[in-house]
């Protein structure tokens, strides 16, 4: 492995290098300051390198057009390129003067880059040896074939059980944008088919701030699609990383919430399926429910045949383990479950199974918050409790409460306003 | 800034990369340095790089105090809040005092 590594901090020259040579003990890396040298020159041998990582920063340089230009050469070899977080127009700009990954660099761990490498100077064996690495390049691959009128679909960059999903960008101005590319298996199963579709039809029906913007959907050549808003505050579980979040700014997160629910539940639709990476951050820290795919509407809930159990079991509501008819109650205690693990930065209930962390819903008596938190003990009782008929009734009670008993006691907590993400 | 609290100074790094720790923070202590002149010398531009490569570079080496501070200089040079730069750098440099590292 020959590696081209330019970037203008010594200390990530560094610690990418350790990171590949970890990996790769014999790999040679040529560290590149851009600071002290030069955009290679064309008598620089840049065809002897397998990969080049480019920073989108140089410090006396701009990473894109050092990208353009190394591209512009017959002999440039795959490129990952490292955009800053938060700005996902870079990453779009990059993808489209012919990077051939990104990263975004403060989220780069030694798994990520590896992966990147990995994928990006696999030996044809190799493509076909490692399962993962097949299905990734069977992603990319997808992602290059469709095609949808004024966007451009860029790089894969999450799979999910259902669909896959891309960065893209509106043609006409780069603004970032997810496209949504449904498995063939889900495509040739006729009801998930009708759930991912009727994903759009409801989100698009609830025109609310506090959801997913939907920009379109259709099918190219038997793959069914959605293109939705790009969030680039990542989602909930980046935010929580295994920690609690401070008590003020886990009620903004938990009120925001509750004014989404009340937005969708008024449109007679039930999410059923809240958990930490279905809310997710815009840049200006607002907050937005995604992934509709087993959501319903109210009046057709009760229609869910009996043992269908849908939805996370860590945020499973009672009712919901035992399969009975839903109604909106289901949500506030999914979204109970999550203000303890945004609280406490540990789940309501653990389990080896899932079928043990469900079980507990349906049995076990939610632990009490620490002392710390005390004050929102009695909130927390009346989002899980186990009979719903005891169960707040909608988001607006909850909202009411918290007005009423939380806030008055706290009269400086900024909670209904959208802040900066840190 | 939200006030540190004791798990802010405790830093888990891993074992391989314990080598690579002096460097860095010998470049902290220097980043400390440029970012006092260019404060003292009202050089927005060059305190919003500073504080965008400390974004980049604390995260990757598991300081995410570094990122975090390195955010709000990069947000207060854009802005030009001089007060909110000034109690960013001291912080910084309480920071890099009091930061102790464990290698796991």
């Amino acid at each position: 492995m020959r590696v081209l590594l330019i970037d203008d901090d010594e200390d990530l020259r560094n610690l990418l290098s350790r990171y590949i040579r970890g990996q790769w003990p014999d790999a040679e890396i040529e560290a590149y300051d851009p600071l002290e040298r030069d955009l290679p020159g064309i008598g620089f041998p840049l065809g002897n390198y397998d990969v080049v990582v480019l920073d989108y920063m140089l410090g006396r340089g701009d990473g894109l057009e050092w990208l353009k230009a190394l591209k512009q050469r017959q002999d440039c070899p795959k490129v990952l390129f490292l955009t800053g977080a938060g700005n996902e127009i870079i990453a779009v700009r990059a993808m489209k003067a012919g990077a051939d990954d990104y990263q975004r660099k403060q989220e780069l761990t030694r798994e990520k880059l590896l992966t990147s490498l990995r994928d990006l100077t696999a030996t044809p064996v190799e493509r076909t040896v490692s399962p993962d690495l097949a299905a990734r390049l069977e992603g990319h691959s997808l992602g290059a074939k469709v095609r949808i009128p004024g966007i451009k679909v860029l790089h894969l960059i999450g799979e999910g059980g259902t669909a896959r999903v891309y960065l893209a960008s509106r043609e006409t101005d780069d603004e970032p944008l997810v496209v949504k590319i449904l498995r063939q298996e889900i495509v040739l199963n006729k009801k998930a088919l009708e759930r991912f579709m009727e994903e759009y039809a409801m989100v698009e029906r609830l025109q609310s701030r506090h959801v997913a913007r939907i920009v379109g959907h259709g099918n190219y050549e038997n793959h069914a699609y959605l293109v939705m808003e790009f969030f680039e505050g990542g989602d909930l579980n980046r935010r929580l990383a295994g920690k609690a979040v401070p008590p003020a700014e886990a009620l903004r997160f938990f009120r925001e919430l509750m004014f989404a629910l009340g937005d969708i539940h008024e449109k007679g639709i039930l999410h059923r399926d809240l958990k930490p990476q279905n809310l997710m951050f815009r840049r200006d820290g607002s907050l937005a429910i995604v992934d509709f795919g087993i959501a319903k509407n109210i009046a057709a809930a009760d229609r869910t045949g009996h043992g269908e159990i849908l939805g996370t079991p860590r945020y499973m509501s009672p009712e919901q383990v035992q399969g009975r008819a839903l109604d909106l109650r289901t949500d506030i205690y999914s979204a109970g479950v999550l203000l303890y693990q945004m609280l406490t930065g540990k789940h309501l209930f653990d389990g080896e199974t899932a079928m043990e962390v469900a079980m507990h819903h349906l049995n076990t008596e939610p632990p009490p918050l620490p002392a710390h938190l005390a004050q929102y003990q009695r909130l927390m009782e009346k989002l899980v409790e186990k009979d719903r008929e005891a169960r707040f009734r909608n988001a607006d009670e909850v909202i009411g409460f918290l007005s009423r008993k939380l806030e008055q006691e706290r009269p400086a907590a900024p909670l209904d306003k959208t802040q900066q993400l840190h | 800034m939200p006030a540190m609290g004791e798990t802010d100074y405790q830093v888990k790094v891993a074992k391989d990369l314990e080598d690579l720790i002096p460097v860095f923070m010998k470049n902290r202590h220097k980043e400390l340095d440029a970012l006092r002149v260019a404060l003292a010398a009202a050089d927005w531009e060059q305190l919003r790089q500073l504080g965008h490569r400390m974004k980049g570079v604390g995260n990757s080496y598991g300081f995410a105090h570094v990122s975090t501070i390195g955010k709000y200089i990069e947000d207060g040079a854009r802005s030009g809040d001089r007060a909110s730069l000034q109690a960013s750098i001291i912080e910084y440099g309480d920071y890099l005092s009091k930061v102790q590292i464990a290698y796991e």
